[in-house]
């Protein structure tokens, strides 16, 4: 049984089409990387799965419940999110902003939320900037925060958009061996990214998504080598030679 | 926006010396001002009664009958030594006569000692509890306003403008005499008693609390605004409700935001308290006004006045610098948020 169907979801904002008729499922522990142009809908398909944005028409399905009939804040508890811009709380600090959900969401004590906190923001190495504020933390760090207060939540699947791409160069590589040992750790994940050599090493399937429509779906090895289309071999080919 | 008018150097940032100066001049004000609001209050009066000192407190004196604790004498003396120098300097007298008119109006100011405390004390807790009275009120006017859908945004929306289109004197004069307000809190036996204000009061705490809400509002809503949009996000993918979300993310941050635009407002209410005096408050104005009419010491009266304005609004814009470094936090704030 499949932890995450989409099936034929359709999205438009005005009459441009987003996404168009896309279909794909997912089990536990899968890693599943979605690469596309800009504008190819990525981010809507990742924004659809915990209701940050609806869809027009189709039906997705969390461990087989249909998420329209799920409580909306319930979805998003279950389903973790990852920012391309932190979105860190800048008024709380690095534990503070991983004890939020907990307090209020999962409805933990003050020293509960704060232990588990500090438990997994020592999981992704910031033992030592729980007291720092988002501004005090490099980009790397911040995304790093992010991603534990995602994690905290004990989520069923973790979305990331574009976890990478606000980062400098040398601060993409912390952030990047936090999510493959959370891959290794068998986290369910749905990414959006361009890094390339995750997409290799990590992803269980890659998905090309081009003018909102799945063009080619499968095992990274075969998209990278053997693709079916040429569209695909080109912007693979072009995103591999970029990063 | 106005903030910017409001940053920079402030009182809080006086340094050194001048800096003492200065907080030594508002001590001794301070310290003046409650210990003649303490002379008169009654629950004081009856707590030193009853240990025992029956005539420390006398409150039952109303201010005409008070007397004032600094002699008039010094001021005096000194101003007649300055003009008795004026036949030597012949034309240049007026000089003199300069020199001479601040220790005159320290003179003056001595006798109308109990008049003017009694009017800054009024003055003080009007324009503080309509600041927090309408902050309770402009809070949710800014969240609806900001996140609110069409009907409340527009009710927000409609309240502000409405509040900010109007006279303030034509809002207190409506609640007075039109509603009427005045003859309505006279009804009740326990208003002017004990620590409860007289009607007249009442009635523009309520005026007040009205017009402040909408500015501060205002001031709010843009400090909401200024919050990155994409932390409400984070908040509600998470699982907060919009509610929790604004309540835990967005108004920390926006109401820090705020300070600066809330002082403003602060110093402007203390100021437009005195049209208080329209519906016969006795505040600060109304008792110079008085004192004014029966001495005919019109300009003199003023300039002191004056000065006592001067003193709460500097304790104010001190108190809310204060304030804003208190709750301050690292990148929050007026750098970072012009990035």
């Amino acid at each position: 049984m499949s932890l995450l169907r989409v099936e034929n979801v359709d999205k438009s904002y005005g009459d441009e089409e987003v996404l168009h008729d896309v279909s794909f499922e997912m089990d536990r522990q899968d890693v599943e990387v979605i690469v596309g142009p800009s504008g190819s809908g990525k981010s809507t398909m990742l924004r659809c799965v915990n209701r940050l944005t609806e869809i027009d028409d189709g039906a997705i399905y969390l461990d087989d419940e249909e998420i329209h009939s799920i409580d909306e804040n319930d979805l998003r508890r279950r389903v973790g999110m990852v920012f391309q811009d932190f979105n860190l709380f800048a008024h709380r600090t690095a534990r503070g902003n991983v004890t939020l959900g907990l307090t209020e969401v999962l409805g933990l004590s003050k020293e509960e939320a704060q232990a588990k906190a500090d438990d997994y923001l020592g999981r992704v190495g910031l033992a030592e900037q729980a007291d720092s504020y988002p501004a005090e933390l490099s980009g790397g760090q911040k995304q790093r925060v992010g991603i534990a207060r995602a994690l905290a939540m004990d989520p069923e699947l973790i979305l990331f958009d574009e976890p990478t791409s606000a980062l400098d160069p040398e601060l993409i590589g912390e952030v990047l061996e936090v999510m493959r040992d959370l891959a290794e750790g068998g986290m369910t994940m749905l990414c959006v990214t361009h890094e390339m050599g995750f997409a290799r090493s990590a992803a269980s399937t890659l998905t090309f998504l081009d003018e909102g429509r799945i063009v080619e779906r499968g095992p990274p090895e075969q998209l990278f080598d053997t693709p079916e289309h040429d569209r695909t071999r080109q912007f693979l080919g072009e995103l591999t030679d970029l990063h | 926006m106005s903030e910017t008018e409001v940053r920079g150097s402030t009182v809080g940032e006086i340094p050194g010396r001048k800096r003492l100066v200065v907080i030594g001049v508002g001590a001794v004000f301070w310290t003046w001002l409650l210990a003649r609001w303490a002379y008169h209050n009654t629950l004081l009066d009856r707590l030193f009664t009853a240990l025992g000192f029956p005539d420390l407190i006398r409150s039952e004196l109303g201010y005409r009958q008070q007397e004032s604790w600094i002699p008039a004498a010094p001021f005096e003396a000194v101003a007649e030594a300055i003009l008795s120098a004026e036949s030597a300097v012949g034309p240049l007298d007026f000089l003199i006569e300069w020199a001479a008119w601040p220790f005159e109006l320290a003179a003056f100011a001595t006798t109308t000692e109990p008049a003017l405390a009694s009017g800054a004390f009024i003055t003080v807790y009007l324009t503080i509890l309509s600041m927090l009275f309408g902050l309770v009120i402009a809070v949710p006017l800014s969240v609806a306003r900001v996140y609110g859908g069409p009907v409340l945004s527009g009710i927000s929306l409609v309240y502000t403008e409405l509040i900010r289109g109007t006279p303030l004197l034509a809002q207190l004069f409506f609640l007075y005499f039109g509603l009427p307000l005045a003859s309505f809190f006279n009804g009740f036996a326990f208003v002017g008693e004990g620590v409860v204000p007289r009607a007249s009061i009442l009635v523009a705490i309520i005026g007040f609390t009205i017009n402040s809400s909408a500015y501060q509002s205002e001031y709010i809503r843009s400090a909401l605004q200024s919050v990155d949009a994409g932390q409400l996000t984070a908040a509600r993918s998470v699982g907060l409700s919009k509610l929790d979300g604004i309540r835990h993310v967005v108004l920390p941050q926006g109401l820090r935001f705020a300070i600066p635009g809330w002082t403003n407002e602060f110093v402007y209410l203390i100021k437009y308290s005195s049209l208080a005096s329209f519906i016969t408050v006795p505040e600060l104005f109304r008792q110079a006004r008085n004192i004014g009419s029966d001495t005919f010491a019109f300009t003199d009266i003023y300039v002191i006045a004056a000065l006592f304005y001067l003193a709460l609004v500097l304790t104010t814009a001190l108190a809310m610098s204060k304030l804003e470094s208190a709750v301050a936090i690292p990148g929050l704030g007026s750098s970072a948020r012009r990035d």
